[in-house]
């Protein structure tokens, strides 16, 4: 169920009633909750929902394991738990992808084709909620947190608004949510609309118009479009790529506020960077320091030799490209970003050992570290974007060689591109303001402004809206 | 994706911040404090924490701003019924060209009284008038459509001789168009247009490269998700075609399309309904794809159909056997209007059955489908396009480089 639809429209409305009425019981709350969610999961494709369960059945019982284990049992419960997690996102989302390119190496090395090629259907957003039970694991045997009630542990990992395409909330995020009862009294409605009425906004106008007007057709055939319209498409890509994700993530937010929730924020203004490192503390924040806590710090972190932390970036980063998906050009973005990760690190050993600050001063500086850090992520989109490494080199070759009519850059386009990466830079204030007004409205004015907000998205939108892109990881 | 920090601005690298309020944790490390007190408070695995066992009910959060959640729920409730009223004969609109079945049936239901009354009060005209400013037509078909355009110059365009305009309902297929020109040049290429739904256009990105490469020919792609030949009360095709006709010129013209089409024929206007496996239902598609390639035809272009592949999914793939084997015989009763490439030989393995992965010209295996069982991938797309450039040459004799 996309949350652009009439479907979840009438989903929701139907869940937001019962669920405060259900709010001061919270076993048939608990239970209301993973029922809904489980139909929300099952509008894609009913058999996933078993794979949901088993995920969670695995994640609760490696939990209770991990934590009555002592000694070497907790590691061995550990691993043995990350193993069936793994396993199964492995099954799904990477048998594809290394079993062919297995089977053609060992086909290449003259020992036949022993690798069966199967298709497998990849369940929408397994990647978001196995990381949850990843972490929910992890910090059980960290003792950080305690194993949770099945119920709740079945409602943390399966509760609709970030089901398939996070945030990655982390256990010790929400489980503390779910088991008390939320006020119903006080429902922070301000910023739920706010959140959802620019997240629809982004996706269904800004990537929507982005990608079939400007990034579909040149990435599809570069060697059909001049140097101007290429640049047009991997900058628009860099601002579709935003709005449907960070759209997404705004809704999503937005809903769980509805129902008495606070989601981690997972985007903040990264088009904004000063570096590259500052990059990743703006984008999918919830996957970055995911990232970081589960994966860098326990290969060793920031500890050891220059090589070794390097080696520890690398590694990182290229899970984390993996992470998107399973093709070689994923493998490559992880890498880009590894590489500029590490020598972004070793820029900032060196001003430190020459006593120089490691933020730009002042605005010539700033802007500058700005504009460079956009190009390189932009770069980076290219080869996240593209079908193939051909389709790169070809994008790269028609930047300089590509010259002729530019019919997809038209002024919309440009002023679609130019508002995505502007609406970065808005300052705080401005957007307060506007809360405040809204806020001091009637309710009956406000449902009219939120119904005129709406009438504007959806007239401006296309027809049917396309998945969102993070669907897919 | 790892905010990796040295030293110095460690610090800086918190955990994300809840959306409001934070009580930020998390980071290994860092996250001791939170994290611990809510380990402490939930007082064991079985625990609900702070809960009272007896009566079992929530512990109290801090009450933070907003509004009761019945107020919230007004709030929602007029803001729909404000944006039913004013969208309700778009919402009405795209209710008729669903899917037949019970949910368009009560969609209609519902948004019937109320697009009438939208109608009646005058509101419709505000998106009207939007749509006009957009020069969009309401309920004109999908929105989600790519149309690629050649990089080269039609030339010539304008000065071919090109038979009378397409009149769009079902026609005789006739094989009066003039014949092929066997050796296009540069100066004088083939016009190609290639239209489809959405594994049309799985073919047609690759196939309009392809085709621009050899520099003899240039391809124009008109592809339209969600469509086909069905429910021309949704997406009219034939007018369509049309419109491309006249603008592109075309000389050949490349159709895939049918994998939305296993349900039941509607008319344009939504009339004379027939339900998908009545007995009718193959001879009233076989009319309809007579009447494209009639329509092709008539404006002097030649049409290469190209069969819909195997599916994964049991019930897609039988539906698509059904269809092209009407496709083919109808192509079949005038050979030299149209053209059948089986798609299944190129896409399915040595039985012609689905298959994702298959070996390329060097040996290796790639996969030539998407993960959903239906679209092709963009490997699968150009083995496609190849195949058809293949058939250009073999079947139709077209001089082509490469």
């Amino acid at each position: 169920m996309l949350f652009p639809t009439i479907d979840f429209a009438i989903f929701f409305a139907v869940v937001y009633t019962v669920q405060w009425i259900l709010n001061p019981y919270p076993g048939p709350w608990k239970a209301f909750m993973v029922m809904a969610s489980y139909f929300f999961y099952a509008w894609w494709d009913w058999r996933f929902i078993f794979l949901l369960a088993a995920s969670t059945a695995i994640a609760q019982v490696g939990g209770m394991v991990i934590h009555r284990s002592v000694g070497g049992g907790r590691r061995t419960a550990l691993w043995a738990t990350l193993a069936g997690l793994i396993g199964l996102l492995a099954w799904f989302k990477y048998y594809g992808f290394f079993g062919v390119n297995l089977d053609n190496l060992f086909h290449s090395l003259g020992v036949g084709r022993p690798v069966p090629l199967l298709a497998i259907t990849l369940p929408v957003g397994i990647s978001f909620f196995t990381f949850m039970a990843i972490s929910y694991v992890v910090d059980i045997y960290r003792g950080v947190l305690k194993p949770a009630r099945a119920i709740d542990t079945a409602v943390y990992l399966s509760f609709f608004p970030h089901l398939v395409a996070g945030p990655i909330v982390r256990g010790t995020e929400l489980l503390p949510q779910i088991r008390r009862r939320r006020d119903e009294r006080h429902v922070n409605y301000v910023e739920a609309c706010w959140l959802i009425s620019a997240g629809l906004a982004k996706k269904v106008v800004l990537s929507s118009y982005l990608s079939t007007y400007v990034v579909d057709p040149v990435f599809a055939d570069p060697r059909q479009h001049s140097a101007l319209e290429v640049l047009a498409a991997v900058y628009g890509y860099a601002v579709q790529i935003y709005a449907d994700f960070s759209g997404y993530t705004d809704i999503a937010i937005g809903i769980a506020l509805l129902l008495g929730f606070q989601f981690p924020q997972n985007f903040n203004r990264p088009y904004a960077a000063l570096s590259l490192q500052d990059f990743w503390r703006r984008w999918h924040i919830t996957l970055s320091f995911w990232l970081r806590d589960y994966l860098y710090i326990p290969l060793g972190g920031n500890q050891g030799s220059e090589w070794r932390i390097s080696f520890n970036i690398l590694v990182t980063m290229l899970i984390g490209g993996l992470w998107h998906g399973a093709a070689w050009t994923f493998v490559a973005w992880g890498l880009y970003h590894g590489i500029g990760q590490i020598i972004g690190r070793q820029r900032r050993r060196a001003r430190a050992a020459r006593g120089q600050s490691l933020e730009p001063a002042g605005r010539g500086r700033v802007a500058l570290a700005r504009f460079a850090t956009f190009q390189f992520v932009c770069f980076g989109w290219l080869l996240f974007r593209a079908n193939n490494l051909e389709t790169v080199r070809e994008m790269l070759s028609r930047l300089f060689v590509g010259w002729g009519p530019s019919p997809l850059v038209t002024p919309l386009a440009v002023c679609a591109i130019a508002a995505g990466i502007g609406s970065q830079y808005l300052p705080d204030d401005w957007l307060q303001r506007v809360k405040v007004l809204f806020a001091a409205r009637r309710p009956l004015v406000q449902g009219g402004i939120l119904g005129l907000v709406l009438l504007v998205i959806t007239t401006l939108g296309p027809q049917g809206v396309a998945p969102f892109i993070y669907y897919r990881f | 994706m790892v905010p990796t920090s040295p030293s110095p601005d460690a610090g800086a690298a918190r955990s994300p911040t809840l959306a409001k309020a934070p009580p930020a944790h998390g980071a290994a490390g860092e996250a001791g404090t939170d994290v611990a007190d809510d380990a402490a408070e939930a007082g064991g695995a079985d625990a609900v924490p702070g809960a009272d066992p007896a009566t079992r009910r929530w512990p109290q959060a801090a009450p933070p701003d907003g509004i009761p959640r019945s107020r919230m729920l007004f709030i929602g409730v007029i803001c729909f019924a404000v944006w039913l009223l004013l969208d309700a004969p778009s919402l009405q609109r795209s209710a008729v060209t669903s899917p037949l079945g019970t949910r368009r049936t009560v969609s209609l239901d519902v948004v019937g009284p109320i697009a009438a009354l939208s109608r009646g009060l005058g509101l419709s005209h505000l998106v009207s008038w939007a749509d006009e400013a957009l020069g969009r037509t309401p309920g004109g078909g999908p929105a989600l459509a790519k149309r690629l355009h050649p990089a080269l110059p039609l030339a010539g365009v304008g000065h071919t001789a090109h038979g009378p305009r397409p009149t769009g309902p079902p026609g005789t297929p006739t094989s009066t168009i003039p014949a092929l020109d066997q050796h296009p040049t540069a100066a004088n290429p083939l016009r190609v247009l290639v239209m489809g739904d959405s594994i049309g256009i799985d073919l047609g990105q690759p196939l309009v490269a392809d085709l621009s490469a050899t520099g003899v020919a240039t391809a124009t792609l008109d592809g339209r998700i969600d469509t086909g030949l069905s429910r021309p009360d949704y997406f009219n095709w034939p007018a369509e075609l049309g419109v491309d006709l006249a603008n592109d010129r075309p000389r050949l013209v490349v159709v895939m399309m049918g994998a939305n089409d296993p349900q039941s024929l509607v008319g344009a206007n939504g009339e004379g309904t027939t339900a998908y496996g009545a007995p009718g239902w193959s001879a009233g598609y076989g009319q309809r794809v007579s009447g494209l390639i009639g329509e092709a035809n008539a404006a002097g272009a030649h049409v290469l159909w190209v069969g819909m592949p195997p599916m994964a999914r049991s019930d897609l793939n039988a539906g698509m056997q059904v269809l092209n084997s009407v496709v083919e015989a109808q192509v079949g009763t005038d050979p030299a209007g149209a053209t059948f490439l089986a798609s299944s030989a190129v896409l399915g393995d040595a039985q012609g059955n689905y298959t994702a992965y298959l070996p390329n010209s060097s040996g290796a295996e790639v996969n030539i489908r998407t993960p959903d069982g239906t679209h092709l991938s963009p490997d699968g797309g150009e083995r496609l396009s190849q195949a058809v450039l293949t058939a250009m040459r073999s079947q139709l004799h077209i001089d082509l480089p490469g």
